[in-house]
Order: structure tokens, then C-alpha cells, then sequence
């Protein structure tokens, strides 16, 4: 018996269908039949879009009959964070204060993902407004891990991490804004990749934090993952702090080895974490170090003597701009309102009414921060010591070539054991934080799984705009490794469609 | 609230120092807003110049509009400022529905300009008022409030005008009256005309103004409290809000009262400032800088390149003209008044030669037509080529003054010049000898009692028969020798 | 300064968000507990260093041409108001 379609590369799949070998539509059924089967139970996806799906998948094989030669992406599923905007579509950043609100305007990684021919299935559940670790701050519903369904797929991006893992669509797009693509990835055991800061256009990417916020996909491989990256990257001309040193990468290139190779380990940030870090973690963290040495890298010790302020400086900036990023949602334009008297009012019970606890703590945290005579002392400090966190990066990665991070203290945890301390859930997010503030890429690849079964990820980090290196890295691990090829038993328990 | 009506005496006055610093509002004459490619035009069907980004929408960014830039830069350079080479923008947050993301994009601590001045003419006197600062901002949407039935209480909202480009010029607290806030409007106004980056047209909103007004014991130094005035549609508002202000806080000082820091709003109608409703909480804007748009770098080269774009400015082409045409200040400053004015007035002095009877020209008749037809200097229906002619022929002799206004009146409404016009109504100079001499017999025949009287020495009548003789040609006799031509036909009867 | 009731209350209406009653207490001591961790910030000397507000500021941004585009969202935009009067977003009256 072959393997399952759903089990195979985007690249396969792809290849496939630009050369007709399958139809898209085919290969759209495959996964929307795996969907129905493991979604429900998952709880992944907000909207689903099956109609539309198919439709586009049949539009991409009729331009194919007609001699049309297809894109990188062709006829790949793909499904997408509900806070990335899609014409017509319900788009509700997992909030009750977007109920219902379907955007006038399509997101540039939308535009990029159809010029690929990449076919959008639907949108994924997430922490309301990307603001969580496991998202459970879902107005609308909990997520479960593909490994365990008593544990959470980790977040913000939860349900597109989930999704990849569980073969309902071989990739996703999630935002990181602290390591909302990462951390989950980690925990579901697939690859999350946080491109450098201004690598792909925000535009349509409902904002969190502006000055950290990176569209960034989930995959079951390294070339996959540099796939869609290729196919998103590069300058937009709505969104200015877009860069068009953002360069499409060579698959080719990812299977060069690591001779000569500089492996950066900051093994001090392990110390941050205290007890706090699950031997587990250590275990697999030092595992990959000689991996890599054994592979050809040098091993090189260096420091981020500032990444330590790196949870107090992000708990001021990403609040701060939060709190006026969701100023708009104020009841007047789209989204759902509360009457209430007059205007104030209006605004005030709409907002009290659509916002969640997580969400309002960090409003009114940013408020506060931002506010007369806390400013310099609270955003400004923090925007300084920002300044001295991504030189830490910048000077490591003069001696280095990629650095070698954990990106989660622990595994998974159980759904419902975090939720009650918040400044617990944010201690947490010390080794993906760090990269976020510096604007420099990072990678979460599968490494191994814990005793239990669940997914154990790392983090490598690069310098600007070279997101080739971190996955030319990542490929050398996954060449000698099968963490990253196994599969949840829920992905390959219906079969998964005829190959 | 109403507050009693107050006013001071001028013994009060004479005691007190009025202190007075404007926040003035430039519309910039861009085709797109400031962070988006919809368009400005005025007057628009409501939200109907909408896209995702001026209307909010989750996911949207900011994108800078070179041209405003460009303006605000150039209004900078004309008044003297030092152009920051980095400028940030930054948010200022405060909700309302016409501002659609709760925070407007505006400058804070480091702005695009500051400093430099326009010059004002107070009681004769030349002075300075000093500028602070010069900034980018984007302008909110529209609400309206109409007029509703009792209970019934809406707001609607028209978001057409958010994210129109502005710039906010705000001055030092140099100004002393009403009259000087006036001026330095005034000023200003020509000044962004004549780069022509605001139409500076008050009533479409294009400029608005704020004004921050104290007194203070002449001698002291300390600055009073300062109220705000808002609201101000039109020049002449300002400058009665601004003396009504100074004499309510002179009075009341006066009374024992003390000045309270407040807002208040001009009503045009009734000619009061009153106070706005106040605001529950005071002001906490929490500024910070824009993450969505990069600072704005300004390589030297740049500024350069737009300072040698810059056209001459009022003050410079009023002292030009009044050095090369020779003509008087106070015809240079009328001329000046716009741009297209002052091109016009020096093709037509240079077309006739005659600087100073061009100046006369324009300044009365051409003028006198545009106040009553408002028609702009380019509206005008007389090219300056041709008035130029016209004042050209008038020099020369060519036509008397009388017939040159026939003239100007006909070219009003004819595309055609003065010389084409002469011929064509028959409005040549009558300059021949035997013509003129039939003429005088003419008239001296059908005005026996006159001829007589100045045949009988009284001189005076000789004006009376020459203004019949004038009449008699239409006013196309050659006066000189005309006058000629009578006295020797009446010195020849009499011999 | 430690985070009560009433800075609660301050922020919140500063924030346009309702804060049920009940809910306050909690969020002052959520609030007063993160602060209470950033404040190990302030031990840091930041003195002559610069902020970053941007990562990529320093690019120099491409601006945008001054040329109309004109944009289609707009019924879709009314459509998708909670209230509307005809051609205008509709809301309770301002004062």
C-alpha cells in the first residue's frame, strides 16, 4: 500500500499537478476529506471554505488544459490564521468583536498564495487578536493537539499549526508576534518559520503589535517551508516597512552541508529559564548540538547578555501598540455592536462586550503604559533596551552563522492548566521573544518527542533576510532525523485518501 | 453655558498686554490623501473617496504621499524653518467616529520643521512672528449632527475628508491684537497660495484656525492663562473672537475674576466665544511613534533641489517690482496679492512701457470689474497683452482717457485688442487739420451765445466750447489740437 | 506605583472598555503583578542609547506617488456597518 496523499510534500503535490500527473481538484478533495474527518475533532478551523476551494482548484486544472503553465504553489491547500484578510470571507481574529465582519479586500500573502495557485481552504482558530500561547483565548472554541488531544496545539496559531500536523493541509500561514508561529509549531511538531522583520508584507494581516507582527507559514518540511516562503517574501508597496531584500530561496541550496558551517549556542538563556526548562527539553536541545557538530558545524559559544529583559520589554512594547492597534474596533464601522445611550456608552459596552479578558488586560496594560508620565520610564526604556537586544543578535551572528535556541520551556501542556496566571503563560515565551524584538528570523523545526509522544521543537535564528541558512540548517538535522516525517496517529487513522 | 457679556474700557486695555499664538490648519493641494491613493476632491458624494485605509479597516497600513511631503518641506523653506532631516510620525490617541483607526497620524517630538517667521505690517510698523514648528498631519472625517426630532439623536459620519493631507503651522505667542493675527493670517495664506500647495480657501476648510489667547500686566513677563478658541471659519472671526477674548479676560481680571484654562468655541451669529462642553477626563493622548511608517530620512540634496523650485515669494516680488518698475510700496503690495496678479500687472508694464499708469490701471478698473464679477486675475476676460496696448496707447496719445475706458468696457467683452477695436467702432483719433477746423466751425456755429461771450473776453467759455467739441466727436478729437483748431477759428471770425 | 481599583477604573475609561465591577480587583492585581515584573527594566542603564521603534527604520521607505487610485470597497464597507443613514455610518450622538 502507497503512502496517503496527505502524507506527501507540497512540493510533490504541486509538481504533480503542474504536470498534470494530478488534477488539483483531486488533490483539494484529498485534503477536504481528511479535514472533515479530523477537524471536527480538532476544532482547527473557524470558517472552511470547500465550495470555494474547489472551484479554484477546478479553475487552476482548466488553465492547465489550456497550456497555462501553473505556479510554484499549484493546486496546494492552504489554509490560513483568521487574523489574514480574505475578500468576502468571515475574518474574526478568533474575537467576538468581529463577528460576522467579512473584509472588502484581500491580504497581500493572499494575492501571493493565488498568483502561486495555491487554493485557500479556510481559516484557522487562533488566540483572539494573536494574544496567547495555546489558543485557548479563542472566542469561539478550543483547539486540540494532533499528539494528544488533552493538550493544546500551543498559539496564537493554534489551528494552523494543528491543521499542518494533523495532514489536513500540507501548509498554513500563522503571525508571530512573539513567537505565535513557533512555539506552536514546536508543539505540534512541524516546522514554523518567523521570516526577518519587513521579509513579507503585513498588508491584511489584522495588526497586533506592529513593530514585531510577521506573516510567517507552517510546514512538515524544511523545503516546504522554504517554498511558501519564497512565494510570500519580498517588497509590497502598501505596507513601508516592507523590504525588498527579501529574496525568493533555492531549494537546491538546502542540501549543501554544514561543512564549515559556525553553530552560534547562547547556552546561558537555558539558565533564564530555570526550573522551568523540562529536562526534556535540555535533553534535545544538547542531542542537536552534537548533531550538528557531527554533521561538519563548528560550535561556537556566544552570548545575548540582554535577552533576559527580553519578556519585560516585549510585556511594554507589543501591549502599548496593541492598545492602539484596537482602537478602531470601536462599533462604528464593521463588527458587532452594543448600544448603549449615548456615544461613550456605545463605545464602552461595545468594546467591554467584544473584547476577552487576555485581550483587555493587554489593552489596558498598553494604555497604561503609554500613558502621560509613564512613558519614558515604561515604552521609551523598553524601546532602548529593545535597541540593546538586537545588537546582542547582530554581534552573535558576526561570530556565528545561525544560533541554536530552545523555542519552549516544556512540551505541550494540558489544555486548562495554564490559563489562571498570566504572568506564568508569558514567562514562558523567553526563548522565542528575543528574536521577535531583534527583527531577525527564526526558525522552529521538529526535532524530537518527549517520553510521552509529544513533540519536542528548536529554534535556530538568523541574520536579516537569511532565512536560507536557518533551513539549509534545519534540512541537515531533518536528513538524519524522522521527527520530522512521523505523523499524529489522527492524520493517518482514515486512511487519507488513495495516492 | 452663556457667560455674561463683558467688556473692558480702554483705561483697562492700556493696562494689559495681550498674548496671542495661532495653530493654523493647511489643506495640501495633493491629487491623493496622506497615506492612501483616494482622492481630495471637495465636495465629494459622502464616502465616496474611501478605501480600506482611510476607512479603518482591520489589516490596512499607511502609506506616505511623496507630494505632501514635498509641500510641507516647500512651506517650510519659504518661512525660513530648518528642515529636520529626520522627522517621525507618531499617533495620537483619542477616540471619536470620525476618526476611524482612534488614533490620527500626526508629528510629535520630532517634527518636519520649526522655527523660522513670516513678516507683518502692524500700525505702519514691519514685525516678525516667530514660528514653532511646522508638521504633517492627516485630517478626521465629517460628522454631522442634523438637526433631529426631540429624542431623536444621531450622529452620522462621512469619512471622504479623513486622511487629507495637512499641514498645522503653529506660530509663537508674537501676536499682540485681533488686527496683527489677522495680518499674519493674511500672510500666511499668501504665502501657501503662492506655492501653491493650499488653495487657502476658508470656507472649504482649506485653512482653519485655532487661537490661544492670554493677557498679561504690561511689564510682566509671565504669560496669563490662555483660553482656546475654536471654530474660527474666516479671517474676520478670528480677529473679533480674538479681541472679544482679550476683553472678557481683561474684564473679568478687572472684576476680581480669574481666567480660567479652558476651550472655547466662536459663534459667528451671535459674536460670543463659549465654552465647549468640557471633557470628562483631561487630555491623555499617549503618543508614540508610528510603527507602521518609517521615519521620514530627508537627504540634503533633496531639500536643495525643492528650495531652487521655490517660485519668488510676496515679499521678495514686492520688492522687486517696486526696484525695477519704480512703482510705490503700497501699488507693489496690491499687485502682490497673488501670483497670477503680479505676472499679469508686469506683462502689461512691460507691453506699454508705463509702469506706474499699469499699476493705475489694474489697480482701478481692472479691479474694480473683479469685485464685482469675482473673477480671478486668470479669469479675467482682458488678456494683459492687451491692456497692455491699451495703456500703451494711452501714453502715446493715441486715444484720449475717455476713449480708452470705451475701449476697456468693449474688450470686456470682446476677444478683440484695442487697435482692432478703434477700427472696428470707428473710434479714431480725429487728428487731421481740416477736420478738426470743420469741427470747430461746427460747433461754434450751433453755440452762437458762447462764441460770443469769449469773443467779448471771457475766457472761460472756452472750456465749455471745448468740451461740446469733444462731445460733438464722441470724444475722439485730438484735445491739443483740437483746442487748437478752436482758438484759431474764433481768433479768425474776430479779425 | 502599585496598580488599584481606581488606576483601573482611570485606564479603562481611557480605553473606552467596561470593566465589570466585579472584575476590577482582579485586573489591578493581574496588572500590578506584570508591572511589578518589568520593572527589573529600570535597572538597566540605557543612558545615550537610542530606541528602537523600528527595526527597519533607517531603510529608506519608497513613498508613495501623489496618483488616485480609485477603490471599490466602499459598498461593501456601508454594508457591512452595524448602522447606516443612507450613504453615511450612523451613531449615537456624540455628546
Amino acid at each position: 500500500m502507497s503512502a496517503p496523499l496527505v502524507l506527501e510534500s507540497a512540493e510533490a503535490l504541486a509538481a504533480a499537478v503542474a504536470k498534470g500527473e494530478r488534477s488539483a481538484a483531486d488533490v483539494t478533495r484529498a485534503f477536504l476529506a481528511q479535514a472533515d474527518r479530523t477537524a471536527p475533532i480538532l476544532g482547527t478551523y473557524l470558517h472552511r471554505l470547500a465550495e470555494s476551494a474547489l472551484r479554484d482548484a477546478e479553475a487552476i486544472d482548466r488553465r492547465r488544459a489550456k497550456g497555462e503553465t501553473l505556479g510554484a504553489l499549484a493546486g496546494v491547500p492552504v489554509a490560513l490564521k483568521d487574523n489574514i484578510c480574505v475578500r468576502g470571507v468571515p475574518t474574526t481574529c478568533g474575537s467576538k468583536i468581529l463577528e460576522g465582519y467579512r473584509p472588502p479586500y484581500d491580504a497581500h500573502v493572499v494575492e501571493r498564495l493565488r498568483a502561486a495557485d495555491a487554493v485557500i481552504v479556510g481559516k484557522t482558530n487562533c488566540d483572539e487578536f494573536a494574544m496567547g500561547s495555546s489558543t485557548e483565548n479563542s472566542a469561539y472554541q478550543v483547539t486540540k493537539n494532533p499528539w494528544n488531544l488533552e493538550c493544546v496545539p500551543g498559539g496564537s496559531s493554534g489551528g494552523s499549526a494543528a491543521t499542518v500536523a494533523a495532514c489536513e493541509v500540507p501548509l498554513s500561514l500563522g503571525s508571530d508576534t512573539g513567537g505565535s508561529v513557533r512555539q506552536p509549531a514546536a508543539f505540534c511538531g512541524v516546522y514554523g518559520l518567523k521570516p526577518t522583520y519587513g521579509a513579507v508584507s503585513r498588508y491584511g494581516l489584522v495588526a497586533f503589535a506592529s513593530s514585531l507582527d510577521q506573516i510567517g507559514p507552517f510546514a512538515r518540511s524544511a523545503r516546504d517551508t522554504a517554498l511558501i516562503h519564497s512565494a510570500l517574501c519580498g517588497r509590497d508597496a502598501r505596507d513601508m516597512t516592507s523590504r525588498a531584500d527579501a529574496r525568493p530561496i533555492a531549494l537546491d541550496g538546502l542540501e549543501k552541508d554544514l561543512t564549515g558551517f559556525r553553530l552560534g549556542v547562547p547556552r546561558a538563556i537555558l539558565d533564564e529559564a530555570g526550573a522551568g526548562l523540562a529536562p526534556s527539553i535540555r535533553a534535545a536541545f544538547e542531542a542537536a548540538i552534537s548533531a550538528f557538530e557531527r554533521a561538519g558545524a563548528t560550535i561556537v559559544d556566544v552570548a545575548l547578555p540582554h535577552a533576559r529583559y527580553a519578556i519585560a520589554t516585549y510585556y511594554l512594547v507589543a501591549p502599548a501598540e496593541a492598545s492602539s492597534n484596537l482602537a478602531r474596533y470601536d462599533g462604528v464601522r464593521y463588527g458587532a455592536r452594543r448600544s448603549e445611550g449615548d456615544l461613550r456608552g456605545m463605545y464602552e459596552a461595545t468594546r467591554g462586550a467584544g473584547f476577552g479578558r487576555e485581550v483587555k488586560r493587554r489593552i489596558l496594560l498598553g494604555t497604561y503604559a503609554l500613558s502621560a508620565g509613564y512613558y519614558d520610564a515604561y515604552y521609551l526604556r523598553a524601546q532602548k533596551v529593545r535597541t540593546l537586544i538586537r545588537k546582542d543578535f547582530l554581534d552573535a551572528l558576526e561570530v556565528s552563522d545561525t544560533l541554536l535556541l530552545p523555542i519552549t520551556p516544556t512540551p505541550a501542556f494540558k489544555i486548562a492548566e495554564k490559563t489562571d496566571d498570566p504572568l506564568a503563560m508569558y514567562l514562558s515565551d523567553i526563548f522565542s521573544i528575543p528574536a521577535s524584538l531583534a527583527g531577525v528570523p527564526a526558525l522552529s523545526f521538529p526535532a524530537s518527542f518527549d517520553a510521552s509522544g509529544l513533540p519536542i521543537g528548536l529554534q535556530l535564528v538568523g541574520r536579516p533576510f537569511d532565512e536560507a541558512t536557518m533551513l539549509r540548517v534545519a534540512r541537515a538535522y531533518e536528513r538524519e532525523h524522522d521527527a520530522a516525517s512521523r505523523a499524529p496517529a489522527i492524520a493517518t487513522a482514515g486512511g487519507g485518501g488513495a495516492r | 453655558m452663556n457667560r455674561p457679556a463683558m467688556s473692558a474700557t480702554d483705561e483697562m486695555r492700556a493696562k494689559y498686554e495681550p498674548v496671542i499664538g495661532l495653530e493654523v490648519h493647511a489643506q495640501l493641494k495633493t491629487k491623493t490623501k496622506i497615506f492612501c491613493p483616494c482622492a481630495t476632491t471637495f465636495g465629494a458624494s459622502p464616502n465616496t473617496q474611501v478605501c480600506p485605509v482611510c476607512l479603518g479597516l482591520p489589516g490596512v497600513l499607511p502609506v506616505l504621499n511623496e507630494r505632501a511631503v514635498e509641500f510641507a518641506v516647500m512651506t517650510g523653506l519659504a518661512v525660513g524653518a530648518t528642515i529636520h532631516p529626520r522627522s517621525i510620525f507618531a499617533r495620537k490617541n483619542y477616540f471619536y467616529p470620525d476618526l476611524p483607526k482612534g488614533y490620527q497620524i500626526s508629528q510629535y517630538d520630532r517634527p518636519l520643521c520649526e522655527g523660522g517667521g513670516v513678516d507683518i505690517y502692524s500700525d505702519g510698523e514691519k514685525k516678525r512672528i516667530g514660528l514653532v514648528r511646522i508638521h504633517l498631519e492627516e485630517d478626521a472625517g465629517k460628522s454631522l449632527h442634523p438637526e433631529g426630532k426631540e429624542g431623536v439623536s444621531t450622529t452620522r459620519v462621512d469619512l471622504n475628508r479623513a486622511g487629507v493631507p495637512l499641514i498645522e503651522i503653529v506660530s509663537e505667542p508674537d501676536i499682540r491684537s485681533g488686527a496683527e493675527a489677522y495680518a499674519y493670517l493674511t500672510k500666511l495664506k499668501q504665502i501657501v497660495v503662492y506655492l501653491d500647495v493650499c488653495d487657502g480657501n476658508m470656507e472649504e476648510g482649506s485653512l482653519r484656525c485655532d487661537a490661544n489667547v492670554s493677557v498679561r500686566p504690561r511689564g510682566q513677563e509671565k504669560f496669563g492663562t490662555k483660553t482656546e478658541i475654536k471654530n474660527l471659519n474666516s479671517f474676520r472671526y478670528v480677529e473679533k473672537a480674538i479681541a472679544y477674548e482679550i476683553d472678557r479676560q481683561i474684564a473679568l481680571i478687572e472684576s476680581g475674576g480669574r481666567v480660567v484654562q479652558e476651550t472655547l468655541l466662536w459663534d459667528s451669529a451671535r459674536n460670543v466665544a463659549e465654552t465647549m462642553r468640557s471633557k470628562e477626563e483631561a487630555h491623555d493622548y499617549r503618543y508614540f511613534p508610528e510603527p507602521d511608517l518609517l521615519p521620514v530620512d530627508l537627504e540634503d540634496h533633496w531639500v536643495e533641489g525643492l528650495r531652487e523650485t521655490l517660485p519668488e515669494l510676496p515679499d521678495a516680488l514686492r520688492e522687486r517690482l517696486v526696484r525695477e518698475q519704480g512703482i510705490p510700496e503700497y501699488d507693489a503690495e496690491v499687485l502682490t496679492e497673488t501670483r497670477s496678479l503680479a505676472a499679469y500687472y508686469e506683462e502689461v508694464a512691460t507691453r506699454s512701457g508705463q509702469p506706474k499708469l499699469a499699476s493705475n490701471w489694474i489697480m482701478t478698473e481692472v479691479n474694480a470689474v473683479r469685485n464685482k464679477t469675482g473673477d480671478t486675475i486668470d479669469s479675467f476676460p482682458i488678456r494683459a497683452d492687451r491692456l497692455g496696448d491699451l495703456v500703451g496707447m494711452v501714453a502715446s496719445g493715441r486715444v484720449s482717457g475717455k476713449i480708452a475706458k470705451q475701449l476697456f468696457e468693449l474688450m470686456l467683452a470682446s476677444p478683440d485688442g484695442p487697435e482692432a477695436l478703434v477700427q472696428k467702432h470707428g473710434l479714431l483719433p480725429i487728428e487731421d487739420d481740416a477736420a478738426l477746423r470743420a469741427l470747430a466751425l461746427e460747433v461754434l456755429a450751433a453755440n452762437p451765445g458762447p462764441t460770443a461771450e469769449f469773443r467779448a473776453g471771457k475766457e472761460k467759455t472756452f472750456a465749455f466750447l471745448v468740451g461740446q467739441a469733444m462731445k460733438q466727436s464722441r470724444g475722439r478729437a485730438h484735445p491739443e489740437k483740437l483746442q487748437a483748431a478752436l482758438r484759431a477759428v474764433l481768433g479768425e471770425a474776430a479779425s | 506605583m502599585p496598580i488599584d481599583v481606581s488606576v483601573v477604573r482611570k485606564i479603562a475609561a481611557l480605553a473606552r472598555l467596561r470593566i465589570e465591577p466585579s472584575e476590577e480587583e482582579r485586573y489591578a492585581r493581574e496588572l500590578d503583578g506584570i508591572l511589578g515584573f518589568v520593572e527589573q527594566l529600570q535597572a538597566l542603564d540605557v543612558s545615550g542609547i537610542e530606541p528602537t521603534s523600528q527595526v527597519t527604520a533607517g531603510e529608506r521607505p519608497a513613498l508613495r506617488p501623489d496618483e488616485v487610485c480609485a477603490s471599490d470597497v466602499r459598498d461593501e464597507a456601508l454594508a457591512g456597518a452595524p448602522e447606516r443613514d443612507g450613504d453615511y455610518f450612523k451613531v449615537p450622538q456624540v455628546v
